[in-house]
């Protein structure tokens, strides 16, 4: 939303901003879990415990004794979990023991996850060149907002998803990124019913700033999970080309002949509404008018429709997507992606469709899901829509010289490729193709080994329960040498696979670290999105026939044509499931 | 803060412009265009990736 006055383009510093945190996370893999003590939030029903810091070595933990063996010891917590810990010296320790480790409290992993991404955006903020002191309050609102919205959504009545194992009757089942909504909301009414406060927090209502940061960290997420389902992870890539023709071809034609031929728009006003509705939103509508020599003014206001229209989607079709489209995530994941305007409100839905689905395929056929693949399918497709922002552009910027209307002095270069190119998608392509080219070879290791070994526990837990029950001594003795063969092969496979594994682990430490920050941009992003939302203004700057040609575009075809060709492409194309 | 341009106003400026044929060919062709690369990259994407289909 915010262009480039004097200081660096927010393209540019979120790609910035999403290596440096990436670049930290990399030191797990040299032993150091650097981002360990950034927030992770719980579903809770006791707000003092809803808070931890994400890595499991920070965390206190307290509890009974129930297994010692060598170094490794479980505890019964207090809500009836077992968990194995680590222990240098477990002399002295015996089962029965009360055992307590203490740990950073969530209170001060929240205050240094603050704290840091303070020092972050101030960092951001002096390269934008605003006044320090004012964004220094301005996101510390922004922030401590954000973040209780994000603890709301977390209130187990709203976000649990078994009620039971939350220990209460009931629940909304809306998973804990209800605290997006809530985001969303509370951004809504600052931005609609405190003018004041909005125009103060100006500087730091960034939305686009802070969901490329955001894409930049996801991309080594996803990077994990495309080396654990590499032929899936391609498939969805190749489906995400497609989106490239449908936006590009399909969805601009149809608007840009609606707006001339029915709404008697001009050529200056029908070519960005036209890149705004179909394409991606505000950098489509302004790379657009710049493409045409449209008046500044005109691809603003397109896109300042185009951000109140996502907001409505990011509303409405997550929901409607978890209704209908349970069955088929991967569909929901891309329709989010081809539908929504706007890469915040786009990756955001995806987010919100990922958890809202997961839930109720759980809940209604006891699928579980892995977490993410939606947020990819929906990321991946409005990533590949992104990058040809510039070459259609260009071709724009040539057919309308060529065979349009030619401007006095207008020359089309193709250097306005490269400048209209979303930078931070570099800082995507680089973080994903790191981890998948540090985890592909890991997981290719461990996977087959991890398989036998399942077989193997399995066909020991049958022996197992044989010995129990024969009284034969020699088939006695052929069932233990079994059992001792079963475990001596586990054993020589486990150390067989022990590096590749430990590349996993660092990989899983360093994405987690990240992903907190991740998560903490999203919860930025959809409150600073509802802010940027105002309703009011754009109702009273005289918001009728530009809407019009919106609503009809939008809700009569983008939608549906979205969704067909998402079925098409995505039908039958499941996530993997959590095992185990 | 300066008053920017109405967008009501900014609407009621803007003057007819009828769709010229070199228009009507871009539609038709981007549309024509888009549904023939759609159906190979099913046929691609059903043959080659099919991931789970």
């Amino acid at each position: 939303m915010v262009e480039k006055k004097n200081g660096i383009s927010e393209d540019w510093l979120s790609l910035w901003l999403g290596l440096f945190i990436f670049v930290l996370s990399l030191f797990a893999f040299s032993g150091t879990d650097t981002l360990g003590w950034g927030i992770s939030t719980k579903a809770w029903t006791d707000v003092s415990k809803a808070t931890a810091p994400v890595s499991k070595k920070l965390q206190p933990l307290k509890g009974e004794i129930t297994k010692i063996d060598s170094q490794k010891v479980t505890l019964k917590k207090a809500d009836g979990k077992e968990e194995t810990i680590t222990v240098k010296d477990t002399t002295g320790l015996k089962v029965g023991d009360k055992y307590e480790k203490p740990g950073m409290s969530g209170f001060s992993s929240l205050l240094l996850t603050y704290l840091f991404m303070l020092v972050v955006m101030l960092v951001g903020a002096a390269a934008l060149r605003v006044n320090i002191g004012k964004f220094i309050i301005g996101f510390t609102i922004v922030f401590w907002i954000s973040y209780v919205c994000w603890l709301i959504g977390h209130y187990a009545y709203i976000a649990a998803t078994d009620a039971k194992k939350a220990g209460i009757p009931w629940s909304l089942k809306l998973t804990g990124e209800s605290g997006f909504i809530v985001a969303l909301v509370a951004g809504l009414v600052v931005g609609n019913f405190f003018p004041r406060l909005s125009a103060y927090l100006k500087d730091v209502i960034r939305p686009e700033l802070y969901i490329k940061t955001a894409i930049v960290l996801m991309g080594a997420l996803l990077g994990v999970k495309a080396a654990e389902s590499f032929g899936l992870a391609t498939a969805v890539m190749f489906r995400g080309l497609c989106a490239i023709i449908e936006a590009y071809l399909i969805y601009w034609a149809l608007v840009y002949f609606i707006a001339r031929k029915y709404f008697k728009f001009s050529k200056e006003w029908a070519a960005p509404l036209a890149s705004g509705i179909s394409i991606c939103g505000v950098s489509a509508a302004i790379a657009t008018g710049g493409a045409i020599r449209a008046r500044p003014i005109v691809p603003i206001m397109v896109s300042s429709l185009v951000v109140i229209f996502a907001v409505i989607e990011l509303i409405l079709l997550p929901f409607l997507a978890q209704n209908f489209l349970w069955k088929e995530p991967l569909v929901a994941g891309a329709w989010m992606g081809l539908a929504v305007k706007t890469d915040g409100a786009a990756v955001a839905s995806g987010a919100v469709t990922d958890a809202l689905i997961r839930a109720k395929a759980l809940t209604m056929e006891g699928v579980n899901y892995k977490e993410g693949w939606v947020t990819m399918t929906a990321t991946t497709v409005k990533l590949f829509i992104d990058i040809f922002i510039g070459v259609w552009a260009f071709i724009l910027a040539f057919i309308w010289c060529a065979k349009v209307e030619c401007k006095p002095g207008e020359k089309v270069r193709a250097v306005e490729i490269w400048n209209r190119f979303p930078k931070f998608v570099l800082g995507y392509v680089v973080t994903f193709a790191l981890l998948l080219i540090i985890c592909l070879p890991a997981t290719r290791a461990v996977q087959p080994v991890e398989k036998e070994i399942g077989t193997l526990k399995e066909e020991v837990s049958k022996a197992e329960k044989q010995v129990q029950i024969t009284t034969d001594p020699s088939a006695l003795a052929a069932l233990n040498e079994k059992i001792k063969a079963a475990k001596d092969k586990m054993k020589g496979l486990g150390d067989q696979v022990k590096e590749p594994k430990a590349t996993l682990t660092n990989a899983k430490i360093a994405t987690d670290g990240s992903n907190s920050f991740r998560v903490m941009f999203f919860v930025l992003t959809f409150f600073t999105i509802g802010v940027v939302s105002n309703f009011k203004k754009l109702w009273e700057e005289g918001i009728g026939k530009l809407a019009a040609v919106y609503i009809l575009a939008l809700f009569g075809f983008i939608i549906w044509i979205g969704l067909i060709i998402s079925w098409i492409f995505f039908h039958g194309v499941k996530p993997p499931i959590v095992t185990g | 803060m300066p008053e920017g341009p109405k967008l009501a106003e900014e609407l009621k400026k803007m003057e007819y412009e009828p769709l010229l044929p070199v228009e009507k060919k871009l539609i038709s062709w981007s549309i024509i265009l888009g549904a023939v690369l759609l159906g190979i990259l099913v046929w691609v994407s059903y043959t080659f990736f099919p991931g789970g289909h």
